[in-house]
């Protein structure tokens, strides 16, 4: 029986078909289905619904908004188990500041609330009802000391409570949060009208692209020539994933997996070009590396194959840049003990290896001081892709 | 298209501080060197002997030459001993701190900076001396370190995935330590082949506080088997001092019983197995004449429980680092005091051994039983979720349940088991020798004690 694997990317579609590797970028006018089926369907009528794997990124993934009593504890794990299940972070609010964060006006699609150890006691009260009543949400879900609960579900309707995801000795409990906000994810992808239809061509539970990507990991080394300690940089039209070895990161919790993953949903080429345009220019590096590129700040202006590939080079900077030393955010990655660096996702279809090389280059003797590179992998192939389909 | 280990290989040595690592030139070098720099060698042709060895390393090539000089004369083996940023894989720091080192002439690494030296200057001092050298370090991701090491000559190295994680870390992933240092037992392996075995030493002392044996055996006994599987020949498991002459004796035998035992079970019979002894590891008195007295009992210890290798202590232990006069004094009066020990005869306490023994068979069991497909999975899950507990670990993965004391004898008894698969007839044999008077509340108090129990 021969697979056919599809990925329904925010650009393109990827279709395997018994090893064979071809991508068609999108039609946005139309339903996904319809498009594909125009660009694939001589492909897709030859499989059988069982022997079809969907994997879709193209919902976005979810966001949500955490409010926890500490950034060391509560705000990190649930972070954590937030990026790990495919979620975005819209904001994290420190419960003792409440008053002072600004309310998202954008539809949440859950909100995270967590703080506390089982045997603390009054931790929340009418400041959070009343931040509460400001948002625009659709779940809400209490992860926190067990004291609050009653008081909690007495003033909140639909809060959904599972246990605590901190323990008594202060270790992170993840399962029952994962396995919840998984849930709402594969919930929201099949419920997106255009995916839905998708199951009128596949038997199989249609996965978060980000999911299989993990997935693979473990097993990289048998495809590429990757050596551990590595960081795969998956960027797409919309978002850019990292996915990174736990031992990169000395805020290290325990987790299942031997790799943590780290989303930027802003930082696409094609659906986030503006946004991405924004971050480069806010960027104090950004004009130096133009420079280097031997361009100007209007090519990015620019609609052209130069500029897309331009963009393309900015996120690789960028991407590094937020997870290096110099940008203080949710965790830094040790670039410098890093072997290898594995690009993969739309970029790969664009960029050479050169180009890469290039602007990796630049970072590390730029910013790290450093001559030798890790090994860069650019996985052409999808290779990554496949495996985690394979799994 | 070359195997996947020699891919990983070539890619962990493309480091910024290495320049141009030549495998084809090391394994020739490897495939020639002098028996004298094998340690395995040494413990092949002196059966029977203890063989003695400090502690050291210095930043600069100048002092640890001069260090070698002063030891090559009185000791068996040699230490390479590691800087914390090596350690760490923060080889930028350690060639700041070697070069400001080398200009103030004050010492601002706490070891060698191994990489940044590079292998090929390190190698002309190591072959000079004509004598085993053991690498000593505390890294979790040692890859680079160990190729260097071989590289350079030392063929002993010491470490593994647990004792050089639990012990030292909060945070490096276990998962990964177990992946990277199956890497090393698979390089030791290889170079095994050329000619002598290099040796694999695991870090028996863990935290050195308060450790029970049957924790510490059960730790060497698994880091031995992680190492065989690989095809690693010769291995050493090690304990440090307990306090306890007794149970230093009981932990002796069972270890190599155990040892025995184990390498059978996962099919390695042919592989060689040594037991190294560590002097107290714990916090040393300040009075230099009562330091004297415990290295004096250490080094009698090590002879009575048979140990191929002593690692000494000086009397500067509760100063800081010591001088290479303080550990040259050192290695002098362990010396003596072996030699005149000669013919010792054995002891035995039969009970003991064999409560000691079921406390680990009942962990094996447990390990074993655990659902994995891989021996490291096992061991993973089993520290995961207790049945490995190591006492005063920092380490966010280790369970820490399990609690210490030593009863009136000195020995180290377990008081709380946490999840320690043990059977009632074990715990109950540790409990009946637990006495804490009247106030059960005081074995805070007591542990306090027990931990400074040679101040």
């Amino acid at each position: 029986m021969s697979k056919l694997l599809i990925d329904v990317g925010s650009t393109y579609f990827k279709v395997c078909d018994g090893g064979e590797i071809s991508h068609h970028f999108r039609n946005f006018d139309k339903d996904i289905k319809d498009d594909l089926l125009f660009k694939c369907g001589d492909i897709i009528q030859r499989h059988e619904k069982d022997e079809i794997q969907i994997c879709s990124s193209a919902n976005g993934g979810l966001s949500t908004l955490i409010i926890g009593l500490t950034d060391s504890y509560s705000l990190k794990y649930a972070s954590n188990i937030a990026y790990n299940s495919g979620i975005n972070i819209i904001q994290s609010v420190i419960y003792s500041q409440i008053e002072s964060y600004p309310t998202p006006s954008e539809l949440l699609d859950v909100i995270i609330i967590v703080g506390g150890i089982d045997s603390v006691t009054n931790v929340f009260d009418a400041k959070l009802i009343n931040y509460l009543d400001k948002l625009n949400y659709s779940n809400i879900v209490y992860v926190g000391s067990q004291t609050q609960r009653e008081f909690l579900t007495s003033n909140i309707s639909n809060l959904k409570v599972l246990p605590n995801i901190i323990d008594n000795k202060l270790k992170m409990v993840e399962e029952d949060l994962k396995e919840y906000l998984t849930n709402l994810y594969q919930a929201d992808i099949m419920g997106k009208e255009d995916i839905k239809h998708l199951y009128s061509l596949t038997s199989n539970q249609i996965y978060s692209t980000p999911y299989i990507v993990n997935k693979s990991l473990p097993s990289i080394s048998k495809k590429l020539d990757v050596a551990d300690p590595f960081i795969v940089i998956d960027i797409g039209g919309a978002t850019t994933d990292i996915h990174y070895s736990k031992d990169l990161c000395d805020d290290n919790i325990i987790t299942e997996n031997e790799y943590d993953r780290l989303v930027f949903k802003k930082l696409g080429v094609y659906k986030s070009r503006e946004s991405l345009i924004h971050t480069a220019k806010a960027n104090e590096y950004v004009y130096e590396l133009l420079a280097y590129l031997n361009t100007t700040e209007n090519t990015l202006d620019e609609v052209s194959e130069k500029a897309t590939e331009i963009l393309m080079q900015l996120a690789i900077f960028l991407v590094l840049y937020k997870v290096s030393h110099h940008h203080k955010s949710y965790l830094n990655i040790k670039l410098d003990t890093l072997n290898s660096i594995v690009l993969t996702g739309g970029i790969t279809k664009v960029l050479s290896k050169e180009q890469i090389d290039e602007i990796i280059s630049f970072f590390y003797s730029k910013l790290l001081g450093y001559h030798t590179l890790p090994s860069v992998v650019v996985d052409y192939d999808y290779t990554i892709w496949t495996l985690g389909m394979e799994k | 298209m070359s195997s996947l280990l020699q891919r990983d290989r070539e890619i962990i040595v493309s480091n910024e501080y290495v320049d141009n690592f030549d495998f084809a030139e090391v394994e020739e070098f490897v495939k020639n060197a002098s028996k004298n720099l094998f340690i395995s060698h040494k413990f092949k042709t002196n059966r029977g002997k203890t063989l003695v060895q400090p502690r050291g390393g210095f930043p600069t090539y100048e002092k640890m030459y001069a260090l070698y000089e002063q030891f090559a004369p009185v000791v068996d083996v040699l230490p390479m001993t590691i800087d914390s940023h090596t350690r760490l894989n923060d080889y930028g720091s350690a060639a700041k701190m070697l070069r400001l080192s080398e200009e103030s002439e004050t010492d601002l690494l706490n070891g060698y900076p191994l990489i940044n030296h590079g292998y090929r200057i390190s190698r002309k001092m190591i072959t000079h001396f004509d004598t085993p050298v053991s690498l000593r370090h505390g890294t979790p991701d040692a890859r680079l370190l160990v190729e260097m090491a071989i590289a350079s000559g030392a063929f002993e190295i010491e470490g593994g995935p647990i004792t050089y994680i639990l012990p030292y870390s909060k945070n490096f992933p276990q998962d990964k330590a177990f992946l990277y240092w199956k890497h090393v037992e698979k390089v030791v392996a290889k170079y095994s082949t050329l000619n002598e075995p290099i040796n694999r030493e695991s870090f028996g002392p863990l935290t050195a506080t308060l450790v029970p044996p049957c924790i510490t055996i059960v730790i060497q006994i698994a880091e031995m088997m992680l190492a065989l599987e690989e095809g690693v020949k010769s291995f050493s498991v090690s304990f440090a001092q307990t306090g306890s002459l007794n149970q230093d004796l009981v932990t002796g035998k069972v270890i190599r019983r155990a040892a025995e035992k184990y390498a059978k079970k996962i099919g390695v019979e042919d592989a060689m197995i040594n037991l190294v002894y560590h002097q107290w590891m714990g916090a040393f008195p300040r009075d230099k004449f009562k330091s004297d007295s415990l290295i004096d009992a250490g080094a009698m210890i090590a002879k009575m429980v048979g140990a191929d290798k002593i690692i000494t202590k000086t009397r500067a232990e509760a100063f800081g680092i010591p001088t290479k006069e303080d550990n040259a004094q050192a290695v002098s009066n362990v010396q003596y005091t072996l030699n005149m020990l000669q013919g010792i005869p054995a002891f035995t306490d039969e009970e003991e051994e064999e409560n000691l023994m079921r406390e680990v068979d009942e962990i094996f069991e447990a390990i074993f039983n655990d659902p994995a497909d891989t021996l490291w999975r096992k061991i993973f899950n089993s520290i995961k979720n207790g049945i490995i507990d190591v006492p005063f670990s920092p380490h966010i993965i280790n369970n820490n349940e399990l609690i210490t004391v030593r009863d009136k004898d000195s020995n180290i008894r377990i008081y709380k088991k946490g999840k320690l698969p043990l059977s009632e007839k074990s715990f109950k044999y540790e409990q009946s020798k637990i006495d804490l008077g009247e106030n059960p509340n005081s074995v805070v108090n007591q542990i306090i004690h027990d931990i400074g129990v040679m101040l």
